[in-house]
């Protein structure tokens, strides 16, 4: 029985001692490559702006000089490029990923991969997360009646954001087979409805809606439709 | 030996947990699309006149080729290509959007905006986007 106990003993001291070394050279393996000041960064651009860049930067904190082999993001709407392509031990320098923003809403996590030739740490994969404000929130962008229906007003609430003052919205042109009315509901708020002179036929109809703050332009659409497939759908606007 | 390898085996174990722990709030740039949202090149083509094609890709690649009759909507110029999309839109129809391999979460934010912001519904990513289709062209 006390042979089996120090016979456990053993084994567990052996295995402490060789799992310390293992972890030991690990670490002195890690010394060698990039250091980064952050792998996450958040941008929150201002409504209006084009893109939203990034800027990772690095240290070579090893004692061997890095190469950075590509650059690859996971989107087309983001583009990124090391600064320096042989990083020589102790410089610095950065990664910049560029996102474009477009007409993009809401929070968008983009990934960039930055492969090197650090055998350790071969592929650094970094985030950039971008919250883009919308000044006008809408829902829904589309109202629609089926042929028949009775031709009754719908609504679309607009809502604009807290740091994007509106007192007005424009929606545009005047269309024969709809009519529009908006109504300021207070604190940023408009109700926008919609209603079909009448139902009998498929009628489309797509606006424009803007804000006084803005020169951003937002669709709106309002259709009649037959609930069969039919090509013989005026569009007017 | 075998004590050995197994004790190992759970030291090692233990940082792995560790940082699942701790990077369990980590962001994923990859949305998971639910298979009752995607469809196949298969079944998209056999709902032929019923579905409306919508690439989602950059207007260069668009440019470039695109599935027969597609329509073009992407996020770069969503409120002026939304306009052409809606007055094509009908209610009956399916909406079947792709993109590339290389941007394929394009059409996952391009189908999430038709299904919240117009709220039409029957809206499907196609699975293997623009490159599966040119393989089962």
């Amino acid at each position: 029985m006390e042979k089996a106990g120090l016979s456990c003993t053993i084994v567990l001291v052996k295995t402490t001692i060789i799992a310390f070394t293992l972890s030991i050279l690990l670490c002195v393996g890690a010394r060698a490559g990039l250091t980064w000041e952050q792998t996450q960064i958040e941008l929150h651009p201002a409504v209006g702006d084009k893109e939203a860049v990034g800027h990772f930067k690095y240290k070579n904190t090893g004692d061997r000089p890095v190469r950075i082999k590509s650059v690859r993001t996971s989107c087309g709407c983001t583009a990124a490029q090391s600064q320096k392509e042989a990083i020589a031990p102790g410089d610095t320098g950065e990664v910049t990923a560029t996102f474009k923003i477009g007409d993009r809403t809401g929070t968008q996590v983009k990934g960039v991969t930055v492969e090197t030739d650090d055998r350790v740490h071969s592929n650094i994969a970094l985030v950039l997360k971008t919250v883009i404000a919308q000044p006008l929130e809408i829902q829904p962008v589309l109202v629609y009646w089926q042929t028949g229906e009775e031709p009754k007003a719908k609504s679309i609430s607009v809502k604009a954001a807290k740091d994007f003052p509106v007192k007005e919205i424009n929606i545009t042109p005047v269309n024969q087979n709809f009519e529009t009315k908006i109504t300021k509901m207070g604190n940023g708020e408009f109700k926008i409805d919609i209603q079909p002179r009448d139902t009998a036929r498929p009628i489309a109809a797509v606006f424009t809606l803007q804000a006084d703050a803005s020169p951003k332009k937002f669709t709106v659409g309002a259709r009649v439709a037959n609930l069969a497939p039919s090509k013989a759908t005026a569009v007017q606007q | 030996m075998l004590k050995q390898t197994v004790a190992l085996i759970l030291l090692a174990f233990l940082p792995a947990i560790g940082e699942a722990i701790y990077y369990r709030h980590k962001v994923s740039w990859q949305s998971p699309v639910p298979p009752s949202e995607t469809v196949t090149v298969d079944l998209a083509r056999s709902w032929g006149d019923n579905a409306i094609w919508v690439d989602a890709r950059p207007d260069n690649e668009f440019e470039r080729d695109h599935v027969p009759g597609a329509i073009r909507l992407n996020e770069d110029r969503w409120n002026e290509l939304l306009g052409p999309f809606l007055a094509t839109w009908s209610p009956e129809k399916k909406i079947v959007v792709y993109c590339s391999t290389q941007s394929c979460n394009l059409a996952i934010e391009v189908a999430r905006r038709l299904r919240n912001e117009a709220q039409i519904k029957d809206v499907f990513v196609l699975q293997g986007g623009w490159e599966e289709w040119l393989k089962k062209k």
